[in-house]
């Protein structure tokens, strides 16, 4: 099984992500939304990926899906939580890291690691989408910007507006109202960041910290939010290269273990 | 939405109206206040007092007092239904549950913090299923079997029902569902205030049969719906308006505290700013 190789798929609620892994070591990433329909979703990803990289699905000896869509991936023999496979993932490229924060779309989760990389505890905001990537979707519909825009704007802010609620959905009235009073996209994306990162706080509380920490999900590529997170906790993050790629990594480094 | 109400001194509605509050809550006051005298056939200096409630009820430049709305609620409330001792308003921006005793509000429970279990969690998914608020009652008459909404979350239950209509359950059941939803929320809020009838149900919820049914079913009793549920606020601090300036006239002191700031004419321009 020396140089076969392996497929991550993370099917998540805003984005699917691939990754073809050799050796233990990621060649290829794509990434497609989600869209409504994650069989269609996986199936174009794999076709795209592959046409990339000029393969054929033969060439591919396993793949493992991950993600909230992973049950829908009609050539995958194998799932993996999302948990697990964000600690693989991150482990496999940032070795020191005992605390992970995933920021996904719909859940941000804190994972906590042992010496070895194994999972020993972890956290999600089951609950309610605060704290998760969906409020910034929603302000950035808002104020009408790409979200991709959404951290380099919030770091010309001044004064960041103080959302009085975490909730994303009152967050949007509230949004509106500060746009109408006069208030900066700057100043109201720092504030959406600054409220992200204080639920953020509160996850990490529950779960315990320990170095390094790193941050991970589509979240990490928000340079405001990784700011803003640093700030609240009083020390740097590790972010990988391509965060929101972690977990397609870590599913396809476990298939490839399995082998 | 900005509602007002104008009563005469023996406590007679003579004008009640609504119209939106947008952004600027100073530029529509003006507005809807306008509105309610051309309603009652009356002239802003006939109106010996002016009591602004709610939210922006600091950007009426003029009242001549503010008064929180749950003061006012239980005033106007307790006006329409005086055996009330427990009342639930559920609005756009929050959730309320109030304890009346004597016509005075005695304690409350709100929440403003979370949309869900607030008309917020009915206006977003209302979106998701492609219908007009003001159908989501009706509607959720004809549900065969309501659909269990497991998640809190207004965002979450948004993800919920969409796998619900690609599995293709039927628009009456989730629509129910979501009436169940938000009653099971709100009456584990109020239930801290210990739930004693006459419950009334107030704010704009209170216009959704669907919503009702799923309360009275929730609490095991009755609940009266007021004809205009959005203004019992507004009725509240128009008769605690008329109450200040009776009490003024029986002592002998002036009826207003302070000088009204805008004659006819700047009330009217202020608009143009």
């Amino acid at each position: 099984m020396k140089m076969a190789l392996i497929m991550g798929m993370d099917i998540g609620s805003g984005t699917s992500k691939s990754v073809i892994v050799r050796d233990g070591k990621p060649i290829a990433y794509h990434l497609l939304p989600s869209g409504v329909d994650y069989r269609a979703v996986a199936q174009q990803l794999r076709k795209e990926s592959l046409a990339k990289t000029g393969l054929s699905a033969a060439d591919i000896a396993d793949t493992m899906a991950t993600g909230q869509g992973a049950e829908n991936v009609p050539f995958s023999g194998h799932q993996a939580s999302d948990i697990l496979c964000c600690a693989r993932g991150i482990t496999s490229i940032l070795p020191s890291v005992r605390t992970i924060i995933d920021v996904q779309r719909t859940f941000t989760q804190v994972i906590r690691l042992n010496a070895t990389g194994h999972v020993i505890n972890f956290v999600i905001n089951e609950k309610c989408a605060t704290g998760s990537g969906c409020f910034l979707d929603i302000i950035s519909h808002v104020l009408q910007i790409d979200l991709k825009d959404a951290g380099p704007l919030s770091l010309g802010s001044d004064n960041p507006v103080v959302f009085t609620t975490g909730c994303a959905v009152f967050g949007e009235s509230e949004a509106i109202s500060r746009v109408s009073e006069g208030a900066s996209r700057e100043d109201i994306l720092a504030g959406v960041h600054a409220a992200l990162a204080s639920k953020i706080a509160t996850l990490i509380d529950r779960v315990g910290l320990e170095m390094d920490c790193a941050m991970s999900g589509g979240g990490a590529l928000n340079v405001g939010l990784v700011k803003s997170v640093e700030k609240k906790l009083g020390f740097k993050l590790l972010v990988p290269e391509q965060p929101q790629f972690i977990n397609a990594i870590g599913a396809a480094l476990m298939a490839e273990s399995e082998a | 939405m900005t509602k007002a109400v104008i009563v005469n001194s023996d406590g007679e509605t003579l004008s009640a109206l609504m119209g939106p509050t947008g952004a600027e809550h100073r530029r529509l006051a003006n507005r809807v206040m306008t509105d309610a005298l051309t309603q009652a056939d009356l002239t802003f200096d006939e109106i010996s007092y002016v009591v602004a409630t709610g939210y922006g009820r600091i950007n009426v430049p003029f009242a001549d007092r503010q008064i929180t709305e749950l003061t006012c609620h239980a005033k106007g409330i307790a006006s329409l239904f005086p055996g009330v001792r427990t009342a639930i308003d559920i609005g756009g921006q929050d959730a309320k549950g109030l304890k009346i005793k004597n016509d005075k509000l005695v304690d409350f429970v709100m929440n403003d913090r979370c949309a869900a279990g607030t008309g917020r969690f009915l206006d977003v998914l209302v979106g998701t299923l492609g219908l007009k608020i003001d159908e989501l009652g009706e509607i959720s008459l004809k549900a065969t079997q309501k659909l269990p909404i497991s998640s809190v979350c207004t965002v979450f239950a948004q993800m919920e029902i969409m796998a619900c209509l690609s599995q293709g359950t039927p628009l009456p059941d989730i629509v129910a569902g979501l009436h169940d939803a938000i009653a099971n929320r709100v009456v584990k809020m109020v239930k801290k205030l210990k739930i004693e009838p006459d419950v009334v149900f107030t704010g704009g919820v209170a216009k959704n049969i669907g919503v009702v049914n799923a309360l009275q079913d929730c609490l095991g009793f009755k609940v009266s719906v007021p004809s205009e549920p959005l203004l019992t606020g507004a009725l509240g601090a128009a008769l605690m308006g008329r109450e200040l300036t009776l009490k003024a006239i029986a002592e002998g002191k002036p009826i207003h505290e302070k000088e009204r700031r805008l004659a006819e004419s700047t009330f009217f321009h202020t608009e143009k700013h």
